[in-house]
């Protein structure tokens, strides 16, 4: 009797909860009467109520048969762009922390076997958070999908004109200029998460290698969680692109976007000069990159201060010239 | 995939979608899922207990069934019979075979080809 039980919840466990009590109810009542006929009111031997669960089926079956649909992770009309994205960021990944490892291995080769044990934990996990976030971004987009399939009714009839355009070569995007884009953004990731203190300037002295850092890491690390969620949409971003392959009056839209986001973030991380490494000039003296009261000194700390307060302005700049060309661009694609 | 397997699989594509049509003949009385299984059986069409319980589950969901519990006999059962809208539905899909399978009999029996061997 026990096998009964666990052949309904085995159907049970897979349907929506709402539905379990009375399902079960409907089930039992079934199969006591699928048993009744076969021993005519005995009792049943085991082999009997074998029999009759294997002529139920497969559980799962019968609980795909209950809901009226399979019900899927990512479907098999994602699982192809599913596939070739998670390829392309995990290779992402694996040029990311390459190069990483070839970064630390270059500034500290004493201790080179440590680096690549590290670059080896590193990419294992480094790429199971991208399978993972892959996984979660395609299961999300599968249960929007399937839920907006729910709601669409007859009135939303499939027209001829629905057909998406065949690209022609102006609006083309090539793959690899997503590709690249997605291979940097993860670069970035890792380089800000882990190494911003590499950034910067290098000096090799003797057998000596130093880096001054532009940032102030402290600060810097405040804004992490800001500078991931833009580098996730803008991966998200470069997926869609890979996806239509051509230019869009929405992927412009997006593009233009992920544009006046960065702007944004740009703006507060570089509003208040904290963020820049306080102590480079003297830094800068203590490595014997310069000498203090020089006419070298001078020139690098007018370019220093020139640089920390002007590159708020160069970013603005850059991105208004950025949102102009994309503008552009969707004029151009639209005649 | 061998012949035999070939004429299963579309054997059992063809019953699929006459399924409706015999489950909603049965039930202008009040049956339950077991019963009408033996029904069927009874009448030459026989159906997996399996595949019924869903179906029927799923006309109760588009209203072409109504159902009840009847709590009183030994064990709960639940009965399905067909609805007002469920009726109408029935003749409609009626008539619809009549014609389908009047028109798929004179493809087959008539004309030219291999209709007729």
């Amino acid at each position: 009797m026990e096998l009964i039980s666990r052949y309904i919840y085995a159907v049970t466990q897979k349907l929506p909860e709402k539905q379990r009590a009375e399902i079960e109810k409907e089930l039992r009542g079934l199969i006591e009467d699928m048993l009744e006929v076969r021993t005519h009111g005995g009792s049943p031997s085991p082999k009997e109520v074998e029999d009759v669960l294997a002529e139920l089926g497969n559980p799962s079956e019968m609980a795909d048969r209950y809901r009226g649909s399979k019900r899927y992770l990512i479907g098999p009309g994602l699982f192809a762009s599913y596939i070739t994205v998670l390829r392309i960021v995990w290779t992402a990944i694996g040029i990311a922390l390459g190069v990483m490892f070839m970064i630390e291995s270059f500034m500290d080769p004493t201790n080179i076997l440590d680096h690549f044990i590290d670059g080896i934990v590193s990419i294992v996990i480094g790429l199971m958070q991208g399978f993972a976030w892959v996984t979660v971004v395609f299961g999300v987009i599968e249960y929007t999908g399937a839920q907006k399939a729910k709601g669409k009714n007859a009135e939303q009839v499939w027209k001829p004109s629905d057909l998406p355009q065949l690209p022609d070569n102006k609006s083309r995007i090539s793959p690899a200029e997503p590709i690249a884009s997605i291979i940097f953004s993860v670069l970035f990731v890792v380089l800000f998460s882990y190494s911003i203190d590499l950034l910067g300037v290098w000096r090799f002295a003797g057998g000596d290698r130093m880096v001054i850092p532009f940032f102030n890491t402290d600060v810097f690390n405040r804004f992490l969680p800001y500078i991931w969620f833009f580098l996730a949409v803008s991966i998200l971003k470069e997926i869609m692109k890979l996806n239509t392959r051509r230019w869009t009056t929405r992927l412009v839209g997006m593009e233009i976007s992920v544009t006046i986001l960065y702007l944004i973030l740009a703006t507060f991380m570089f509003w208040d000069p904290v963020i820049w490494n306080a102590d480079f000039m003297q830094q800068a003296v203590d490595s014997g990159l310069v000498t203090a009261g020089s006419e070298g000194y001078n020139t690098v700390n007018t370019i220093w201060g020139r640089a920390t307060n002007g590159i708020i302005y160069l970013i603005g700049l850059v991105s208004v010239i950025q949102v102009i060309s994309l503008i552009v661009t969707a004029y151009r694609h639209k005649s | 995939m061998d012949i035999q397997e070939t004429i299963q699989s579309l054997t059992q594509e063809l019953r699929r979608g006459t399924l409706v049509l015999s489950v909603l003949s049965q039930l202008s009385e009040p049956q339950y899922g077991y019963s009408l299984v033996s029904i069927l059986e009874e009448k030459g069409l026989s159906i997996d207990p399996g595949t019924l319980y869903p179906l029927m589950r799923r006309l109760e969901k588009q209203e072409l069934l109504v159902s009840s519990w009847d709590t009183n006999e030994a064990r709960p059962r639940k009965y399905y019979q067909l609805s007002e809208s469920g009726k109408q539905v029935y003749q409609h899909l009626r008539q619809e075979w009549a014609s389908l399978a009047e028109g798929v009999n004179r493809l087959m029996d008539g004309g030219e080809g291999y209709g007729a061997y």
